[in-house]
């Protein structure tokens, strides 16, 4: 078992974005996590990675307590994460924006610019963006930023990565070569996915486990064919009546 | 082992495990020699001037504040509105120690060092506690509160007058020849701060503050220690400021808290950052002199300069979108360029 | 013991009713627009000197000149603070504020130009001459009125806000701008506003103290200091937030000056600032409102 989530809660005031949620991701799996708009998932995910507190809870990975560790040393354990709006070091390159996370994501300090550059643009090959190394990345489109997103949790030579909401704000076809980049990438890689989606289609067809969330709390857990024909998560997406 | 090679139009000496290399293209090297023997030619023609070789000094101390200050503006992500505070500390310490216990320049530096290194430490936690508007408002105070304590304590600090009777940097006879001496030691010293934060920009440390400086919560998730980076840079670059702080007391054997802590000498400084190119590295060089000769030759004008010099800087900052050094960068591939932050969603 | 303590009650208010006045339209620019006005300070200076010039230079009597002063502070808050250096800066704060306070530099320096320190200046506003006994020691009159009207001019700022349509307009932009931008309100007249409100209070802050203060033309800065502290401990811009910070530093200056030492006042309110900002980074109140 890589990561395990255990009774998480988070809120903010009186709001409970997360509520006694808990679940496991095993090594190589893809675990889909899906709910409504403002189910609580990329609050789930900025608990995993340090960003945000848990109130109450218990995260691990690989056994080791995490819960209360910054972001930075999260990233060194090994989990990386993308942003449901792109963020990025906006007035840097393209191959800066990577060479920093390649240089910082392990502790590697042997490394040298040189070599971080070099590793940069291998990662940026990869998911296709070389051709734009030299641009800034304010300068992106919004395909291209998520795909720097993918490149930067690459760099810092991550076992699971969180991605957020890849496909929102894509057209179906960049959305079509963003799930193919994904899976290559978990392919050739050996990533274990954690992989939030509002889509319920392109999960359903990526996703080993689903694990879906609703007002906070976890309505359903298991592969998707079962999840999508649970009468719950119907009523959840849909509301009361086709259910 | 020593090995000097010559690869494409650079130069690598190799020392055991260490590597140094200079790009000897021409470009690379063209402006800042002419720059820097303009600075070491300068003095000498001027030497008859007495004022004027203060001047040069002067303007080489301010940039020996606006170097650093730079990299702290970017490493730190945060705009310290009272980099004078360091200057007092510097110079409050050096002062200080040179009248009372009698220790020479050389003697007062190592200890004038650990003095700032400390204060530093003690403010570093601001950078992360403090951030953006509030990071600012408390430098912007704490300099003032350290003049008042100037007053409140005349007796050690001599609130009005300052200190005075502290060793001179060199004594070699002469004053003009002291004069001199000093004034290229204060622009060795600039050359010598310019040398390391361009190094450091240059290098991975350079990126990381670029990183911080663009946006810290992505800096943190891709697992930079951005705490520990901020404190870093804040320590080194006030303990460059202080060191600054203690070639003045040294260089005019006077220290005065009202002439170095108000707001006045802040704003100059910030406006060599700003003036100079917003926060880039060569900008605040040339602001730091163009400021510098700028005060100087205006004080001919009779006591309105104090109205017309900040008038002149208010209306420099209003035509000039990205400094002096931008008029000259303007068409060249830019590199990375800070944004000076004082955020304002941050409130 | 229990006299000093009396002693130290008093001024505690007295002060805090100052320092609130003082820091009032730091706190309401800082609520509106979001931006701290560095050059704060200039109003307090021009309130003093222009009054001064129409008294001395022109031969107006003390209300003429002082209506006429009002005048040209608003103009130069108009023509010479929002046009040219807030409405276009808004989003880049390092300009706004070097702007500022390079302005609020030229106006004192200006001041001092023409008007030497040693020139001094007479303006008559005592309202209440001498001074009276309260327990051991006493206190000038003129500084309980300033009090008074410190509180005065509070509550009707509060008023202002809470019951008129202008006061909710700015408390709509304070809470949301984008918001209120959305719902048709135009922010630029909202900031206008704000700014013409906010000479108010320092205008009668300086010329109540005018009697029993030091006039010189850098008074500016030390009420600056004073009006951002109000403002950090109150949560930046929240008026609430400002009324109970200008009193805890009220109470922290008064009892700093009888117990220790008048001069370490600064000092111990600037550290008791950074204290609670470590463990209450967003202030008394949470700057999400102007009440
Ligand atoms: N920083 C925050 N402060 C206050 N409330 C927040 C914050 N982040 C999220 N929330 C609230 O938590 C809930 C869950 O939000 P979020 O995790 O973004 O949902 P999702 O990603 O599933 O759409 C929402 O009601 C949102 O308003
Ligand atoms: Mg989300």
């Amino acid at each position: 078992m890589l990561l395990k989530v255990d009774n998480v809660t988070k809120t903010f005031g009186g709001v409970h974005a997360v509520r006694n949620v808990s679940f496991s991701i095993n090594k190589g799996e893809t675990v889909g996590l899906i709910g409504p708009n403002g189910a609580g998932k990329t609050t789930l995910l900025n608990v995993i990675v340090g960003t945000y507190k848990a109130d109450s809870g218990k995260i691990e990975l690989d056994g080791n307590d995490i819960t209360t560790k910054p972001p930075y040393k999260i990233c060194h354990l090994g989990i990386s994460r993308t942003y449901q709006l792109p963020q990025a070091f906006w007035d840097l390159t393209a191959i800066a924006n990577v060479a920093v996370a390649g240089l910082c994501g392990k502790h590697r300090p042997d490394m040298s610019y040189g070599d971080a550059m070099l590793e940069a643009s291998h990662c940026l090959e990869l998911v296709g963006l070389f051709g734009k190394r030299n641009i800034l990345a304010r300068d992106l489109t919004l395909y291209e930023l998520r795909t720097l997103g993918l490149a930067r949790a690459l760099a810092t030579t991550p076992r699971l990565v969180l991605i957020d909401e890849a496909m929102a704000g894509l057209n179906p076809g960049e959305a079509l070569r963003a799930v193919k980049l994904i899976r290559r990438l978990k392919e050739e890689y050996h990533l274990t996915i954690f992989w939030i989606e509002h889509i319920m289609k392109i999960i359903m067809e990526a996703a080993d486990r689903v694990v879906v969330l609703n007002y906070g709390e976890k309505i359903a857990e298991g592969p998707p064919k079962e999840v999508i024909n649970n009468p719950t998560v119907v009523e959840a997406y849909l509301g009361k009546k086709h259910a | 082992m020593v090995k000097l090679e010559h690869k494409k139009a650079r130069l690598v000496l190799r020392l055991g495990d260490l590597k140094l290399e200079w790009a000897i293209e021409r470009r690379y090297w063209r402006n800042p020699l002419i720059a820097v023997s303009c600075l070491l030619v300068l003095p000498l023609l001027i030497s008859g001037r007495a004022d004027l070789v203060s001047l040069l000094t002067m303007a080489s101390i301010y940039a020996c504040i606006a170097i650093p200050l730079t990299w702290q503006i970017t490493g730190t992500s945060r705009m310290n509105f009272g980099p004078q505070l360091f200057v007092g500390v510097g110079g409050f310490t050096a002062g200080l120690l040179g009248i009372h216990a009698g220790l020479g320049p050389w003697q007062t530096l190592p200890i004038v060092i650990l003095v700032s290194l400390a204060c530093a430490l003690l403010l570093s936690p601001l950078t992360i506690i403090a951030k953006g508007l509030y990071f600012s408002l408390i430098t912007l105070l704490l300099p003032l509160i350290f003049l008042e304590i100037t007053y409140y304590r005349s007796d050690i600090f001599r609130g009005e007058t300052g200190i005075s009777g502290i060793p001179h940097l060199f004594d070699l006879g002469s004053i003009s020849l002291n004069y001199i001496t000093g004034c290229y030691f204060s622009i060795a010293l600039a050359l010598l701060f310019l040398f390391i934060v361009d190094k450091v920009m240059r290098s991975r440390l350079g990126l990381y503050a670029a990183a911080i400086n663009d946006n810290e919560d992505v800096a943190n998730a891709v697992g930079l220690n951005t705490n520990r980076y901020k404190v870093v840079t804040f320590c080194i670059t006030s303990e460059m400021i202080g060191i600054a702080g203690w070639l003045m007391a040294h260089y005019y054997g006077t220290f005065a808290g009202v002439t170095y802590l108000p707001l006045i000498f802040m704003i100059k400084i910030l406006l060599m950052v700003m003036i100079g190119g917003r926060g880039q590295l060569y900008g605040a060089v040339v602001g730091a002199y163009f400021v510098a000769f700028l005060e100087y030759f205006l004080t001919g004008i009779g006591p309105v300069h104090y109205v017309v010099f900040p008038l002149i800087l208010l209306i420099l900052l209003f035509i000039l979108p990205e400094g002096l050094y931008g008029l000259y960068r303007k068409h060249r591939y830019r590199e990375y360029y800070p944004t000076i932050k004082v955020r304002r969603k941050e409130i | 013991m229990i006299g000093t303590m009396g002693m130290v009650g008093v001024y505690a208010f007295v002060l805090g009713s100052l320092y609130l006045l003082m820091s009032l339209g730091f706190s309401l620019i800082c609520g509106v627009l979001r931006v701290f006005h560095l050059g704060y300070g200039l109003i307090f200076v021009m309130a003093v000197y222009v009054t001064w010039m129409f008294m001395e230079n022109f031969g107006l009597g003390l209300i003429p000149a002082i209506a006429s002063m009002c005048v040209v502070q608003c103009l130069f808050t108009l023509l010479v603070i929002y046009l040219p250096i807030v409405k276009r800066y808004i989003e880049k704060e390092e300009l706004l504020l070097t702007s500022l306070l390079l302005v609020a530099i030229i106006i004192e320096e200006a001041a001092n130009y023409v008007y030497p320190v040693t020139a001094g200046v007479d303006i008559p506003t005592t309202i209440v001459p001498g001074s009276i006994k309260i327990g051991a020691a006493s206190i000038p009159n003129q500084m309980l009125i300033a009090a008074g009207i410190a509180i005065l001019t509070t509550a009707m700022f509060i008023i202002f806000f809470l019951k008129s349509r202008s006061g909710l307009l700015m408390r709509a932009v304070s809470q949301d701008v984008r918001s209120a931008k959305l719902m048709g309100t135009s922010t630029e007249r909202v900031y206008i506003y704000a700014m013409m409100l906010s000479i108010i209070p320092p205008t009668i802050c300086i010329l109540v103290m005018v009697p029993f203060w030091s006039i010189e033309p850098y008074l500016g800065w030390p009420l600056l200091h004073t009006a951002i502290l109000v403002a950090i401990l109150g949560g930046l811009g929240n008026l609430r937030g400002s009324i109970i910070a200008a009193y805890i530093l009220g109470l922290i200056a008064a009892t700093v000056s009888f117990l220790i030492d008048p001069s370490l006042v600064p000092l111990v309110s600037l550290l008791v600032v950074v204290l609670i900002l470590i463990f209450r980074p967003q202030g008394i109140s949470r700057s999400e409102s102007l009440w």
